[in-house]
């Protein structure tokens, strides 16, 4: 299958990675042969409709310069709607840095590429917290495939899991901790009883926090998250400015060493319902399995069938957002080729 | 949940052992035991009153239920059978904005009261935070009174954090 992949970022970087790692085993194992057919970053593109080398495409990461003017055949200045709009792919991949203003410019790149009748594949959030039913609208006119695993929990398959293994369930909430910076700050909070703007400072020289974390700690980026879940697995039909939201600007370590003593942590809870669509610091109980250290993330959807159902894993980074990105793929192929 | 239990049991040694534990067996946190050997029945038996805690009803019901197995009389399940406690914290400026006030009004509803209040001090000048422990005799109480803390929260802006799961 030919991948076409816009953005060229930590993400668009680890997915080439992985691709270039894993060529012999996701042939072997599910019979997919991925070639990338092009690339693009805000430099330009390099595009070879016979499959670029994924060998010298991985080796061109980590440089500042574009991806245009390290590889041989780059065309400088080649934009990516052009890429869009002009190469020949079965899915675009679509890694650009997200806008939850208006979804630019990743909406367009997905709406152009389903146009021409090319299947998506997302990390984006952007996209989906602007437009979601003119998304899925589209998908279902066009008979493509338009994954977006990725945007909700990096590696955790919570949308794969709630649509295809847990189909048969209602969900009635669902209650996430999708923020692995925020998350940082308050496991560091309680844990060490040191002021907010210590564990910050000390979670942005380890690369955990943003040098802007304004979206994290605001609890924005919780926010999208949800928007994405409820819109898919509640039926809703929600936009960001829908989620009533509150951050952990105002959790003091003081706030935090009170839940400890009485046997709860302070955690940034994403709540969705039919009613409720809210992102806030709550109380949770120190064995509710929602408490995760560090970075993770976690989700618990709330069932007719199943009761409870909660899922841990890392939320973020290009490796780990590559196992939800590739899974997406496959999956295509599958029902593809299939 | 908190629960009164009193019950009878036969005077004989190892009794009171028997009903305690299905008690903690079902993970109630038992708050007080008054055993009255000198009050006997005018069958013999011992008065005996527990106080427990429990997250559930169920988890109540199984409890009285796993009691009788064991030879004890249940004569009554107390008032306090329904009696629902919620666990919050706030944060802002407590004191200054006259936590006095934001006390008295809480109590003002009937059926609840606020059975704790833990002070703490943050590290920007005013600022400050408490855990809040309500407990009502019902679910309703309970609901007035929270609903009336948000209320003197946003009137005072004072960030409530409540607890994931509502209130017991």
């Amino acid at each position: 299958m030919k991948i076409s992949l816009i953005g060229f970022g930590n993400l668009g970087q680890g997915l080439t990675k992985v691709l270039d790692e894993k060529r012999n085993y996701l042939k072997e194992k599910s019979g997919v042969q991925l070639d990338i057919v092009s690339v693009v970053d805000s430099g330009g593109a390099v595009v070879n409709e016979e499959g670029i080398d994924i060998g010298e495409l991985s080796e061109a990461s980590g440089s500042e310069d574009s991806v245009s003017e390290i590889m041989e055949d780059g065309e400088l200045g080649t934009s990516a709607l052009e890429v869009v709009k002009n190469v020949d792919s079965d899915i675009m991949v679509e890694l650009t840095p997200t806008s939850i203003e208006d979804g630019e410019p990743g909406l367009t790149h997905i709406t152009e590429a389903m146009n021409r009748g090319k299947h998506v594949v997302t990390a984006n959030k952007g996209p989906l917290v602007v437009a979601f039913d003119e998304l899925k609208e589209l998908e279902e006119s066009s008979g493509l495939e338009f994954k977006y695993s990725a945007t909700v929990g990096g590696a955790i398959p919570v949308l794969g899991l709630a649509e295809s293994q847990m189909s048969g369930d209602s969900i009635s909430e669902i209650q996430g901790v999708l923020n692995g910076t925020t998350n940082y700050i308050l496991t560091r909070m309680t844990e060490e009883n040191v002021p907010f703007d210590v564990v910050l400072s000390e979670a942005q020289e380890l690369g955990i926090a943003e040098e802007d974390p304004t979206l994290d700690i605001e609890g924005i980026d919780t926010a999208a998250k949800m928007t994405i879940l409820a819109n898919s697995l509640l039926d809703r039909s929600v936009k960001l400015e829908d989620v009533d939201v509150e951050g952990i600007t105002r959790i003091g370590q003081e706030v935090t060493q009170l839940a400890k003593d009485s046997g709860n942590e302070v955690r940034l809870v994403g709540i969705a319902s039919s009613e409720k669509l809210e992102v806030s610091p709550k109380l949770v109980p120190s064995d509710n399995p929602l408490v995760v250290q560090g970075s993770l993330n976690s989700v618990t959807l709330k069932t007719d069938l199943a009761r409870e159902m909660t899922i841990t894993g890392f939320g973020a980074g290009p490796r780990e957002t590559s196992s939800a990105l590739l899974g997406d793929i496959v999956d295509i192929y599958k029902s593809v080729e299939g | 949940m908190r629960a009164r239990i009193e019950m009878e049991l036969d005077d004989t040694p190892g009794q009171l052992v028997k009903v305690l534990d299905p008690i903690s067996k079902y993970g109630a946190n038992i708050q007080n035991v008054v055993h009255k050997r000198e009050e006997l029945t005018p069958l013999g038996k011992v008065p005996v009153t527990v106080i427990l805690e429990v997250t559930e009803k169920e988890r109540l019901d199984k409890i009285l239920e796993e009691v009788k197995k064991v030879g004890a009389r249940i004569t009554r399940v107390g008032e306090q059978e329904k009696a629902v406690k919620a666990v919050m914290l706030l944060v802002g400026k407590i004191i200054e904005t006259d936590i006095r006030d934001s006390v008295e009004r809480l109590n003002k509803i009937d059926g609840a009261k606020i059975s704790d209040l833990t002070l703490a001090f943050g590290d920007s000048e005013g600022k400050s935070s408490a855990r809040v422990i309500i407990w009502a005799t019902t679910q309703d109480s309970l609901q007035k009174a929270v609903s009336k803390l948000k209320e003197v929260a946003k009137e005072k802006d004072l960030l409530i954090i409540e607890p994931l799961e509502g209130f017991e």
